[in-house]
Order: C-alpha cells, then structure tokens, then sequence
C-alpha cells in the first residue's frame, strides 16, 4: 500500500477514482434537481440554473451525471469483482489440481477467449430485452473471467512449486486450504491487476451496451445518457453538452482506473517503471551490468 | 503441422459453442419463440414463410437433440434465416454485404495502429525513463482506457462538426454512384479517415504497451549485452536483436486483440454511420431483428477464429521451434 502511494501514477488515479466515488454519494446535496424529472425547457446551453445545461427533454444534466455515477461505479465494482471472483477460483482450481480437471477448465477458458466478447453480450442482452444494470453486470461476471483465469492459473503453476506449498501438503493439508490459505495470498499481485482491468472492461461494456440501446433506457447511468443524447441526435442539433457530458465522465474514470492499474503492474514487475523510480532502479542495473 | 490441425480442431469447437449458445436462448424465452421473435417486431409473415423459418432454427417436431441436429446443419449449410426488418432478405447477404465494409476498414486500422504502436513501444523501450518514454506510455494509457464510444463521439465531434473538416458519417458520398472510378475511391478514403483516426486512437496504446513491456523483459538478456559488446550500432541492436525477439509475443497478443477489434468497430460503425457489421447490428436491435442478432454471433465468431488461425500460421512461421512440433 506505502509503494502505491509512493508511486505518481497510482496517485493521481486514485485521486480521480475517489473523486468520483465522493461525487456519487454525495450527489443529493451537489444538486437540488431530480436526475428524472424535467427541470427545464429542452437542451438547453449551461448556464447558472443548469451548470452543464439540460437534456432533449429538459432533465438536468449535471444531475443525470453524478446520480449516473452511482449506477456506472455500482456495475463496474460489482461485476469487477464477480469476474474477478469466478477467474481468480478457476484459475486457481485448474493450475493447482492439474490433470482432467486442468484440461477440462482450460478448454473452456481457452473456447471463452476466443468468443468474441462483446458480440456474445449483444445477443445475451437482446434476448433478455431491457437489461437492467444489475442484469448486465451479472452477465458480464458470467462471459468476462476467461483472461483472468488464463493468468491465474500460469502463476498458480509457478506458486505451486515452491517449498512451502510442498510442506504443507507434506502435513496433510486439505486441498481447499491450500488452495485458498497458501496459493491464493501469493497470487494478490495478478489477483489485484485482474480486478481493476475487469472493473475498467465492466464499466466501458456496461455504458457501451447502454448505447446501443440494450439497457434499460429509464435507468440513469452514464450509458443511457450517451444513448439519449444519440438518439436524440445532440450533435448535430448542437448539445454537445448532452453528449460530451457523459463522455468526459466515462473517460476520467477509465483514466483514473487505468493509471491505477498500470501503477500496480509497474510495482509487481520494477523494470516497467518510467520517470523517477526508473532512474534509481537503472543505476543499479548500470553499476552492475556496465553499459546497458 | 500437427499444432495447426490441432488449433483447427480447436476453433471448430469454439464456433459449435457459439452456435449452441444461439440454439438455446431463444429455447429459453418463454412461449413459442419463433412467433415471439416476430410478433415483437411488429413483422407480418406469411405462414409458409414461418414454417422455413421454424425449421431454420431448428423448430422441428422431434427430441431436443434431433432440433439440434437439425439447427447446425442449416448453419453448416449457411442459412441463418431471413431478416425481419429486411425481410424476406436472407440474413447471410444482409451480413455479408456489410462484412466487407467492417473487414475493410477493421484491416486496415489494425495493420496501421500495429505498425506504429509497435514501433513507438520499441522506441519507448530503447530509451526508457527519457522524456520520449514518459510521453509514449501516458498517452498510450490514455488512449487505451478511454472507451470506444467515447473516442469516436470526441473525434465526430472535433474533427466532424465542429472543424467540418470530414463528413460526418456514411462511407461514401450517397450521392455518387459505386463504381470503381477514381471519384468514388476517393470519397470511400475521404468518409473513411474519421474511423480510421478513431480506432487506430483505441487500438495504438495496447499495442504500444505490450511491446514496450516485452523489449524491456529482453534488454537484461545476455545476446544484447553481447551485441553491444561486438560494437553493433544501437539501431541495429535495438531492431535486429532485441525488437525481433520481443515481436514473437506481440503477435500472439494480437490474436487476443481481436476481439477487442472487433467490439471497437461495431461502435465506431454506430456512431459514424458507417454501413458495416456493427451498423447493421445496430439497426437489428432497434427493431428486435433476432435472426439477424444471432447471425452475426456467428459471422463475427467465424472472423475472429479465422483471424485467430492466421495468427496462429504466423507464429509458425515466425517461431522455427514450432515447425517440427
């Protein structure tokens, strides 16, 4: 944790992230407006009343934004974890036990890889109707965890090696405590990296598929806004605030999550790093290795 | 050879899957899901029409496994059904028209952003912790975490409506007739320029990572320390002894892109109005056109594993330690 302030990267993301989180709980006292009723005539430019203006039909656009991070941020930790969840038991099952039932979880995993993702969710969520953003993040938890069991599993097999793995064993250990007392705390890392990649995937997936009309339309999130805005053609009327609104909003978080996640992997694995910790690290390497 | 008989084998299995998953949810929905696909879309259809369509997904009198049987073979045979909003179009011309638009344009900006990431994560590898560096990875950052949807509405926006540099959707101009002409080229590159911008912005930043990530992982290695040593200049060290080595697993990280490709079209195509897979799907679910829905599972599954095999012939290619495997 003490590194991961330490590192720039992972600072200024987290800075965003909770920024954001403050944002959504605290949405009831940045505005009097409710995010659904019509507050004001239609499209309207930002102005003192509606700081980031109104919707065709004359909601609140700010109002839309941070009662929508409510339901972005939900699906995205929610369904975040359950990917997380499901790739991390899995991969965890098939490195450690190895034989059929390795072979029979890698296939699918293997078979779940190579199903193009987004497709899938769209007929998923076609015959489903009018997926509410718990239904979307429940479907994402149940076709996303493919990777993070693929990576899973590769340390699993490294992890399983080592001696203490073998002494407990010796000691007669059940497999579920192994697996769950002495494999998993040593896989945290790639756990860790699994996780906020999947909460970025869930959140993109979630507002990707809201704008493309397969949400519930009458939920607010930042994905129904994008898919209200469209269809209510705002370019080209000229409410860019009604589309950039969203927009924005979706692509602090994503930079938010990503420099988090970069920073994590740069302080699992020290030679990725660039800027300051890298020049402390390259001395080292220089002074030992001459000129690299 | 035996691995590419083998990854073969593997990919038929991938496609049975996805095809399975569409022969059992509309068996999920409840009623008579043929007639529910239609009536929700507000189709009228004659009955012979209905009883083709029964037996193309599989709605036969009999066993579930004898439905089954019969549901893959007409998509072995390649009837996916006819499309609602199209109807009676069947849906493999409905799709197969637009495929080419979305393999044009999904090519391209794949073999441009490939190039460029690749080179910029190799440069940004040679020269880590230099102000190069820091720019390459932040921006790289920057451009993979922001959503598709995002990129190509900002871009639509800034270079589309607000500069009104390029059209604002369509791939050529509706007005000009298709025809292998000079003109109609033309146009077909000048409407392609804001999508090509857009997903070559979404897909740069994997590729830049993946290879700054693995030229870093190699430069410790001894055969660099050793090129350097012989006194090899640093641009043949850096392009032809390590740059060589760390592109074996970029290719294959180019195979797990695809999907990503894939998704990152369909929604540049929504939003440019672009006449391809993504729009047309768009279009389907707006009227709840289910055939049309499933088929594009399937077509877009069969991209990607075909896609996927020429990967995998590469890697042979590429990698001699598995031509005798």
């Amino acid at each position: 944790m003490k590194s991961l302030l330490r590192n720039r990267k992972a600072l200024i993301g987290l800075v965003i992230i909770l920024l954001i989180i403050l944002m959504a709980i605290a949405a009831p006292l940045l505005t009097q407006y409710d995010p659904n009723a019509r507050t004001g005539r239609p499209h309207q430019p930002p102005s003192m009343d509606h700081i980031l203006g109104t919707t065709r039909i004359g909601q609140d656009v700010f109002a839309r934004l941070i009662y929508g991070a409510r339901t972005s941020l939900a699906v995205g930790f929610g369904a975040g974890l359950l990917i997380t969840a499901v790739g991390t038991a899995l991969g965890i099952i098939s490195g450690y036990r190895g034989g059929k039932t390795d072979e029979v979880i890698s296939f699918f995993t293997n078979m779940v890889l190579v199903v193009p993702n987004l497709p899938l969710l769209l007929v998923l969520a076609a015959f489903i109707g009018q997926a509410s953003p718990l239904v979307i993040a429940l479907i994402l938890g149940a076709t996303s965890w493919a990777w993070g069991a693929r990576v899973t599993r590769a340390e699993t097999l490294s992890v399983k090696q080592k001696d203490f793995v073998k002494s407990a064993e010796m000691m007669g250990e059940p497999q579920w405590r192994i697996m769950t007392f002495e494999i998993f705390p040593n896989v945290i890392s790639i756990v860790g990296i699994n996780f906020i990649g999947s909460v970025i995937f869930a959140i993109i997936t979630e507002a990707t598929l809201e704008f493309l009309g397969l949400g519930d339309p009458r939920a607010v999130s930042w994905g129904t806004m994008l898919y209200n805005a469209q269809k209510a053609s705002a370019l080209s009327v000229g409410a860019w605030w009604d589309i950039l609104t969203p927009c924005f909003a979706l692509a602090f978080l994503g930079i938010g999550m990503s420099l988090l996640n970069f920073a994590v992997d740069e302080i699992a694995n020290p030679r990725l790093r660039t800027g300051n910790h890298l020049k402390r690290w390259s001395l080292l390497v220089r002074s030992g290795e001459g000129r690299l | 050879m035996a691995f590419l008989l083998r990854r073969l084998v593997f990919y038929m299995a991938a496609f049975i899957a996805a095809a399975t998953i569409n022969f059992f949810l509309p068996r999920l929905m409840p009623g008579d899901p043929v007639r529910l696909m239609f009536s929700s879309a507000g189709a009228e259809l004659p009955p012979e029409s209905l009883a083709a369509l029964k037996l193309t997904f599989g709605f036969v009198d009999g066993p579930l496994w004898q439905q089954y049987l019969t549901y893959l073979g007409s998509i072995f045979t390649g009837d996916l059904g006819r499309s609602i909003k199209y109807f009676p179009l069947p849906v493999t011309s409905v799709l197969g028209h637009a495929l080419v638009w979305t393999v044009g344009l999904m090519g391209t900006a794949t073999i441009i952003s490939f190039a460029l990431g690749t080179f910029l994560g190799i440069v940004a590898a040679w020269r880590r912790g230099s102000r190069f560096d820091v720019i390459v990875s932040v921006g790289a950052i920057f451009a993979t975490s922001v959503p598709a949807v995002v990129t190509s509405l900002i871009v639509l926006f800034i270079f589309g409506f607000t500069l009104g540099w390029f059209p604002n959707g369509y791939a050529a101009d509706p007005s000009l007739d298709p025809a292998f002409s000079f003109q109609y080229i033309g146009s077909i590159i000048y409407h392609g320029i804001l999508p090509m911008i857009t997903l070559c912005t979404v897909l740069i930043g994997g590729f830049t990572v993946t290879m700054r990530n693995n030229m870093i992982n190699l430069l410790g290695e001894d055969y660099i320390v050793m090129a350097r040593a012989k006194g090899l200049s640093d641009r043949h060290v850096m392009l032809w002894y390590a740059a060589r080595n760390a592109l074996l697993p970029t290719v294959s990280s180019l195979a797990i892109a695809i999907g990503t490709i894939l998704g990152g079209s369909l929604v540049t195509e929504v939003v440019y109005n672009y006449p391809g897979l993504g729009n047309i799907l768009y279009q389907a679910i707006l009227a709840r056109d289910y055939p049309v829905i499933q088929g594009q599972l399937l077509i877009m599954t069969a991209t990607m594993l075909v896609a996927n095999f020429i990967v995998d012939v590469s890697y042979v290619l590429l990698d001699p330690r598995l031509k005798g495997a």
